[in-house]
């Protein structure tokens, strides 16, 4: 067992701003650390998922700047100055009709990849409102190793229906 | 963990049968509905702290009740996704009439009072925990109602027959008298536990055979569930692993002074087979690991390939020697006489079980104590090889289970990974949480290996099966689970679980023989969900696919003759075979595929739509059907039958191979599971064919590979005796 001693190289560590969920943050870590990793390790927000480390089954879906990213292959440097969007800081926004969506249709089994599942329904909701099934099929590229697939496709057509009447009713809430 | 096939099947027809109520069958569509119109508000809570309540009253192992009525129920099975700690402790409260929106889930700890009453044995897995623990459940819930009960009838000097308990009341019957749980539970916990607890009527519970609010789904939406890989101790560090890429080799050097060099790291600690390096952060000590420039010693498998491998699988199959566990009749002699006698060989590739969640646990280890929080299926058995790697007594080990487990498969059976994480903290003398990247996780994994089944069958005139021959050749999967089994494998040569599907044999043949080489390989092998039955029912389930089509039969119908003779079986294909519309004109390049099987103490039938077309199959639909005895819970049932589905589906696509001793697929862009576009529509209904409780959890993927090879060759021609279908240059298609 080796044990290391004091270094220079964590003085020179550089400062990076973001906002995270609506909050401006400010975190000091190496250039290259993904983002995934600020998320969960700086900011303490665990809800976003480590599944592969090479951005191949988007359990660590997040948005940046309202487009979903998968985190772990996406530099700190790459996030300077956005808005970022965890699945932690969806409830306060028309997104929370998914989690609702997601809690009527009991899609979740281990639900590990869940988090990143939502994040990337919502950026696919945000650019089609009402997507047809090859619509879903062709955005939704997460992994779910229990096989959710079906639930999450009723669940993000539930979300888009309820979206869809809260929008275009009367006097209905603005996104 | 045997399979116990004769004493399941003793009571499938029995005449209990037809005083069972059977439930309207709950497909797809119908379950939705159901949710969407009476979404009840109100839901247990999971406390992840599993901290005692203050004056909380324990009326035994399972049930404790604090003054301020929370009811707190403890979980003793991992909560991997099927459901199970909303399935079990809803029935313990149903039994005891508390009210649902009281309850508190905790997570047991390692203790013998959690073990599987079968099997005395604390462990989640081989789709056994309904099965095992519905009774105990039900027993539980009905002595602590009984103490709650007598405690009250004390209080008001009457006789306890005129009291009952209701949403967390004992209450006396014909009468508004009424005294809450909480009130009366410290006096219940005096009195001495009933012998024999009187159950309640079926008909009296509320929730049983009713789709049940998930209590794990809202903090699975939201990002507040802490997973293994989530969890966090005071002062803790984070290690990261690299162990040799190939099986059984070992560190040959490592640049230390770039690793002293690299932020974040507190230390570097050797482990068998490789290095961990131990930061502030995960990100941190994973960059280390990048850096410090790892050489491996090949060690004695360096020159591992899979086609070499498998050659030796060939020549065993070929040569022998075998161990013969099924003798019925005369096979050989039938074969050798046989009119007319038909032989295929099939073969199952190794895979992993690539949960979404890397292996990970946190320990802490001093002297004299070690604490790990892990996300495991094998609590006893972590305990034990805790025991044995660290030299410490009983109770200086606790084995604590996460609360959210991102998926199990049956991986996280096995302490390895535990006893590793132990081991380096330990070494540097704090907690850590140790996280395996996915390319330790691939490579580390312990496989479900590759097998070789030769069948041969003798047909009569009529083209029905008279004779069947079966060789399988498989290396061990019960002993990392289950050490015990060790003298039968040594002394017998025969895994159990791996003739699973071979000795539970649904269908009328009168001469039937199986061999069995148990092959040794020089790589980790175990259980992965579906266990011997996935790769032998997918030999089995195709051949008889074979012998229907030499026989000049559709191969449903040939199915109804073979299981003529059970009218249980029989009515869960012919149910499937509706659902499926099997007997409606098949377009060109389009076929269905059917398969059956009795397997984890059920029955199903599956049938399965492709389309053909340029090297791509489209699976549209997969129709299943499943007798698990009685429905707990229907929408938590029809969830692992959905899921079984498309995991039997991975293992059509993509396998595990080795290249010079490495594992070539050692991350989700080479190991490559099924995605949404590809997945099928997926129909789901249970029978309710009043036999004993089966499994749900492993049912599904058994007869998945089957039924879409025999799907290929109703819509191509083109017989499948291997998976996965990159074999046979066939990708998976996007349908939708």
């Amino acid at each position: 067992m080796m044990t290391a001693g004091h270094r220079d190289e964590e003085l020179l560590v550089p400062t990076y701003r973001l906002t995270v969920n609506g909050r401006a943050r400010v975190v000091q870590v190496e250039a290259a650390t993904p983002l995934l990793w600020v998320i969960r390790e700086q900011l303490g927000l665990t809800g976003t998922k480590f599944g592969c480390g090479v951005a191949a089954c988007g359990a660590c879906t997040v948005h940046v700047d309202g487009g979903a990213v998968r985190s772990c292959s996406f530099p700190i440097e790459a996030a300077s100055g956005k808005s970022i969007m965890t699945i932690e800081g969806i409830a306060p926004t028309r997104w929370r009709a998914l989690q609702a969506a997601w809690i009527a249709e009991q899609v979740p089994q281990c639900g590990y990849c869940q988090s990143g599942m939502i994040m990337s329904a919502a950026a696919l909701l945000s650019e089609i409102p009402r997507p047809t099934r090859a619509d879903i099929a062709a955005a939704i590229t997460n992994v779910c190793r229990c096989g959710t697939y079906q639930r999450v496709e009723k669940a993000i057509m539930r979300a888009a229906a309820a979206l869809d009447a809260t929008t275009s009713a009367p006097g209905g809430a603005a996104p | 963990m045997a399979p116990d096939c004769a004493d399941r099947f003793a009571g499938c027809d029995g005449p209990e049968l037809s005083r069972r109520r059977f439930i309207e069958l709950i497909g797809h569509g119908s379950g939705a509905l159901l949710l969407s119109a009476s979404w009840p508000a109100w839901a247990a809570v999971v406390d992840g702290s599993g901290a005692a309540r203050s004056g909380e009253a324990g009326l035994n192992a399972w049930v404790r009740v604090a003054p301020d009525e929370t009811v707190t129920i403890v979980v003793s099975q991992a909560e991997i996704g099927q459901g199970i700690s909303t399935t079990l402790p809803s029935l313990l409260a149903d039994e005891l009439g508390a009210s649902w929106s009281s309850v508190r889930l905790v997570t047991a700890p390692y203790d013998p009072a959690y073990r599987n009453p079968r099997l005395n044995w604390m462990f989640t897995g081989n789709s056994e925990s309904v099965q095992s623990f519905y009774d105990l459940m039900r027993a539980m819930g009905a002595a602590a109602r009984d103490m709650l009960v007598r405690a009250a009838a004390s209080h008001w000097r009457i006789d306890p027959q005129m009291c009952a308990t209701s949403e967390g009341f004992v209450v006396e019957r014909g009468s508004q008298r009424r005294i809450s749980f909480g009130r009366i539970a410290s006096a219940a916990a005096q009195l001495d536990p009933p012998r024999n607890p009187t159950l309640r009527a079926d008909a009296e519970l509320r929730w049983l055979g009713r789709a049940m609010p998930r209590v794990d789904v809202p903090a699975k939406v939201d990002g507040s569930a802490v997973f293994g890989i989530d969890y966090a101790v005071p002062g803790m560090l984070i290690a990261a692993v690299r162990t040799s890429p190939t099986v059984g080799g070992s560190l040959r050097s490592y640049d230390e002074a770039a690793a002293r060099r690299s932020p974040g790291v507190k230390a570097v600690v050797a482990v068998p087979g490789g290095v961990a390096v131990v930061a502030d952060t995960f990100w941190r000590a994973r960059r280390a690991l990048a850096v410090m420039k790892c050489e491996f010693e090949g060690g004695p498998n360096a020159a591992l390939d899979s086609p070499a491998l498998m050659a030796q699988f060939r020549a065993r199959l070929e040569q022998g020697p075998f161990a013969t566990p099924v003798q019925q009749g005369d096979a050989l002699r039938k074969l050798a006489q046989g009119a007319r006698t038909l032989t295929a060989d099939y073969e199952n590739p190794f895979l992993a079980h690539a949960t979404m969640e890397p292996m990970n646990c946190t320990a802490h280890v001093t002297a004299l104590r070690c604490e790990v929080w892990a996300p495991t299926q094998g609590q006893e058995l972590a305990f034990f090889a805790l025991k044995s790697a660290l030299g410490l007594e009983d109770k200086q080990i606790a084995v604590n289970r996460t609360p959210y487990i991102g998926g199990g498969f049956g991986r996280r059976l096995i302490p390895d990974f535990i006893v590793q994480a132990a081991l380096i903290s330990r070494a540097v003398g704090a907690p850590v949480k140790t996280i395996w990247d996915r390319e330790e996780d691939l490579r580390r994994d312990q496989f479900r290996p590759a097998t070789l089944v030769r069948l041969r069958a003798a047909l009569d005139g009529a083209g029905l099966l008279q004779a069947l021959h079966a060789r399988v050749v498989s290396p061990t999967i019960l002993l990392p689970v289950f050490p015990g089994i060790a003298p039968v494998l040594r002394d017998q040569k025969i895994d159990p679980s791996a003739l699973e599907g071979m000795t539970e044999w649904p269908y009328e043949v009168e001469h039937r023989r199986v061999d069995f080489h148990l092959m040794d390989v020089p790589i980790p092998t175990s259980v992965l969900r579906a266990t011997g039955y996935g790769p032998n029912i997918f030999a089995l389930e195709s051949f008889i696919d074979e012998i229907a089509a030499a026989a000049g039969v559709d191969p449903l119908a040939y199915r109804q003759r073979l299981l003529a003779a059970n009218p249980r079986a029989l009515r869960v294909l012919e149910r499937a075979a509706a659902l499926a519309e099997w007997q409606k004109p098949r377009a060109s390049g389009a076929g269905k595929g059917v398969a059956f099987a009795a397997a984890f103490g059920s029955l199903i039938a599956q049938v399965t739509d492709v389309a053909v077309s340029d090297g791509q199959v489209h699976v549209k639909r997969v129709v299943s059907v499943v007798d698990c005895g009685r429905v707990l819970d229907p929408l938590i049932a029809a969830a692992g039958i959905e899921g079984g589905v498309v995991f039997g589906l991975a293992g059509c696509k993509s396998e595990i191979t080795f290249e010079q001793g490495r594992v070539v697929q050692d991350n989700l862009n080479r190991y490559v599971m099924p995605y949404l576009a590809e997945s099928p529509e997926l129909i789901t209904e249970f029978v309710e064919g009043g036999g004993k409780l089966g499994g749900v959890g492993e049912v599904s993927p058994v007869t998945v590979a089957a039924s879409l090879a025999n799907a290929i060759y109703a819509a191509s021609g083109e017989r499948l005796r291997s998976m996965p279908l990159s074999r046979h240059g066939l990708t998976l298609g996007a349908w939708r």
